[in-house]
């Protein structure tokens, strides 16, 4: 049987090769929209395990001050109050906005070091130098893609512009390391003073306060959350944005993005299939033909479609690798260009950022299964038809 | 041997356009000889040589191959007959494109447990025993007519059929070719094997052990 087996094995490959027209236009257009479906999928599984990494350095909850809906600076005098309530462990104030270092507009983030407890370095890891140090003023820790960008390493001296137009100037005592990219990739951390003083904020405000939550007992992680949300809720002009939220208003956001693309990718997938479809048609007079010949010859129902299994397996396979190749070199060599400013939107204020690729085996398999499904659709079910009426019946329906 | 009686075949049976090919028709073709068919253009003779050679499946009638009733096979059944038992020569040639002739005589092959490689000396052979030595390695559309019916019938005999079954193996052919295959079958009937023949040139039926008559889908008589 194996010999059999590989006979028909090698007819399959043979047919490829003598339908040459239909093999070339059927693997370009799988290949197409394989790599599309690929390239997208794997940006945006990058983005999803990136911000769900972010989370493990974010804080339990953000609160938020809130005038006339929308947000606010919040008055510090929260912050004690925050802190008495049962479970909570630590509240840092923020303070945080956006400033130009040449062209570029990046994120600044002050934190007040001198009322936190939790350990600096963990929820912010360094690459290289030391982190902030409340009694060293105009210092700065950068993130990976700012430092890149710069080209600043610990030292170096960086100038950045103001609101109000003013240039100051910051000494460079640490690199964030690049696990998580997307968090801290294009930050300025510096301690809140000296954010306090770069964007003219009352010194009762800050943007918002980083509440760290600790149960006694880990099991009742959850509740506690919910209590400490409920409490802080229960305050005028505050909101409280959990990691969840976080996490769900990022998802949502690359989701809907590559939501684009996905429809982009259906219609695709549907001239694919067309396609395919009537490269069958084209050929189906032939491959009728063929049919009842094979049949003639010796050839069983089950051996024709056998054959037509192996060379619709053979088409898909290759052109969903070629696809999946081409998907991993667009996003992982070329850095995605187009479809990385359109997922992240930083075109500006991130031209050396790399994007976060992830490569699922769910995302693999499915590249496969949309290249080898179509084309199964599209050649197996009209041979099988064929084959299962008389050879002499086939051949006469295709002459005729 | 192959005897059939009352084979009929109605084409789009309760359907309009309804067709009755072949009606009633009793044959007994022995092994070792020469059975050949003889009538005009559009009488039945193709649709009852398919269903002897089991292409296509009778409205009625019976089929028996050495005693045996083929009839009521099972379509996987009848492909593994064909397979074993059955070689084809058809009036339309039907050779694969874009294939050379010794891989057009090979491909009965693909369908048996086998190594097709470890017969292309056999292939090669009967190439050259149909004159066409010179042209093995030709793609088939380089051929004329008649060379390709000669790559048919070298298909028709790589697997060794106790069975052949020739479709007006003549028609698209020139004299010299058409010589050459009449000889061939001759040899055939030497070797023992049953051979069926629809045919309205005289040169064919002059080799029939047994010759039917037919017209209209009717077998008017044998000699």
């Amino acid at each position: 049987m194996k010999g059999r087996l590989k006979n028909l094995l090698n007819y399959s490959v043979n047919c490829i090769l003598r339908y040459k027209v239909r093999t070339i236009v059927i693997l370009v257009c799988l290949s197409v929209a394989a790599t599309i479906f690929s390239s997208v999928a794997f940006m945006k599984d990058g983005l999803a395990r990136d911000g769900q990494l972010s989370l493990k350095y974010a804080p339990d909850l953000t609160v938020q001050g809130i005038v006339a809906g929308r947000q606010a600076f919040i008055e510090t005098s929260n912050i004690g109050i925050i802190r008495g309530i049962g479970g909570v462990n630590d509240v840092v104030p923020r303070i945080w906005g956006y400033g130009n270092v040449g062209n570029n507009l990046l994120v600044i983030l002050g934190i007040d070091l001198r009322v936190t407890t939790i350990n600096p370095a963990e929820p912010y890891p360094l690459e290289s130098g030391v982190f902030l140090n409340p009694q060293r003023n105009n210092t700065v820790v950068i993130g990976k893609a700012v430092a890149d960008l710069l080209d600043a390493r610990v030292g170096s001296i960086l100038t950045i512009l103001s609101e109000s137009n003013q240039a100051r100037q910051y000494d460079v005592i640490g690199v964030f390391n690049s696990e998580s990219s997307i968090y801290n990739a294009d930050m300025i951390l510096m301690n809140i003073n000296d954010a306090r003083s770069f964007f003219k904020v009352p010194d009762d405000k800050v943007t918002d306060l980083s509440v760290h939550v600790t149960p006694t007992d880990p099991g009742n992680y959850v509740p506690l959350l919910d209590y400490v949300a409920r409490e802080i809720s229960g305050r005028p002009n505050v909101r409280v944005l959990t990691k969840d939220v976080l996490l769900k208003a990022q998802e949502t956001t690359y989701g809907a993005r590559s939501g684009f693309f996905s429809v982009v990718w259906y219609i695709i997938l549907i001239a694919v299939a067309l396609i395919a479809f009537n490269q069958t048609v084209v050929v189906g007079h032939e491959s009728k033909f063929e049919v009842g010949l094979l049949k003639a010859l010796g050839f069983s129902t089950s051996d024709i479609i056998k054959v037509r299994l192996m060379e619709s397996a053979i088409l898909g396979i290759l052109a969903g690798s070629i696809g999946l190749t081409f998907g991993i070199v667009y996003d992982v060599v070329l850095n995605a260009p187009v479809l990385r400013d359109f997922m992240l939107g930083w075109a500006v204020l991130y031209p050396t950022f790399t994007v976060p690729v992830y490569i699922s085996v769910q995302t693999v398999l499915l590249a496969y299964a949309i290249t080898i499904v179509p084309i199964l659709f599209a050649t197996v079910i009209p041979s099988w038809l064929n084959a299962t009426v008389d050879p002499d019946i086939a051949m006469r329906g295709a002459r005729a | 041997m192959i005897e059939c009686s009352n084979l009929t075949k109605i084409y789009n049976l309760g359907k309009k356009h309804q067709v009755e090919a072949v009606t009633d028709a009793n044959v007994v073709a022995k092994n070792g000889a020469i059975t050949v068919f003889v009538g005009p253009s559009g009488c039945g003779k193709t649709t009852l040589m398919s269903m002897l050679g089991q292409l296509l499946t009778p409205t009625r009638g019976k089929i028996l191959v050495d005693g045996e009733d083929i009839t009521a096979y099972s379509d996987g059944w009848k492909a593994v007959f064909r397979r074993e038992n059955v070689g084809f020569v058809f009036q339309h040639i039907n050779l694969m494109p874009n294939l050379n002739a010794v891989e057009n005589v090979m491909i009965p092959l693909l369908a048996h447990d086998v190594e097709p490689a470890d017969f292309k000396e056999k292939a090669l052979n009967l190439l050259d025993n149909l004159g066409l030595a010179e042209r093995s390695y030709f793609a088939v559309e380089q051929l004329s007519g008649g060379q390709q019916q000669r790559v048919a019938v070298a298909r028709a005999l790589i697997t060794e059929p106790n069975i052949v079954v020739a479709d007006e193996p003549l028609t698209f052919v020139d004299e010299a070719s058409a010589r050459t295959i009449t000889d061939f079958f001759g040899k055939l009937r030497e070797q023992g094997k049953t051979v069926l023949i629809s045919t309205h040139v005289s040169n064919l039926a002059k080799l029939a052990d047994k010759t039917y008559i037919m017209k209209d889908g009717k077998i008017l008589g044998n000699s």
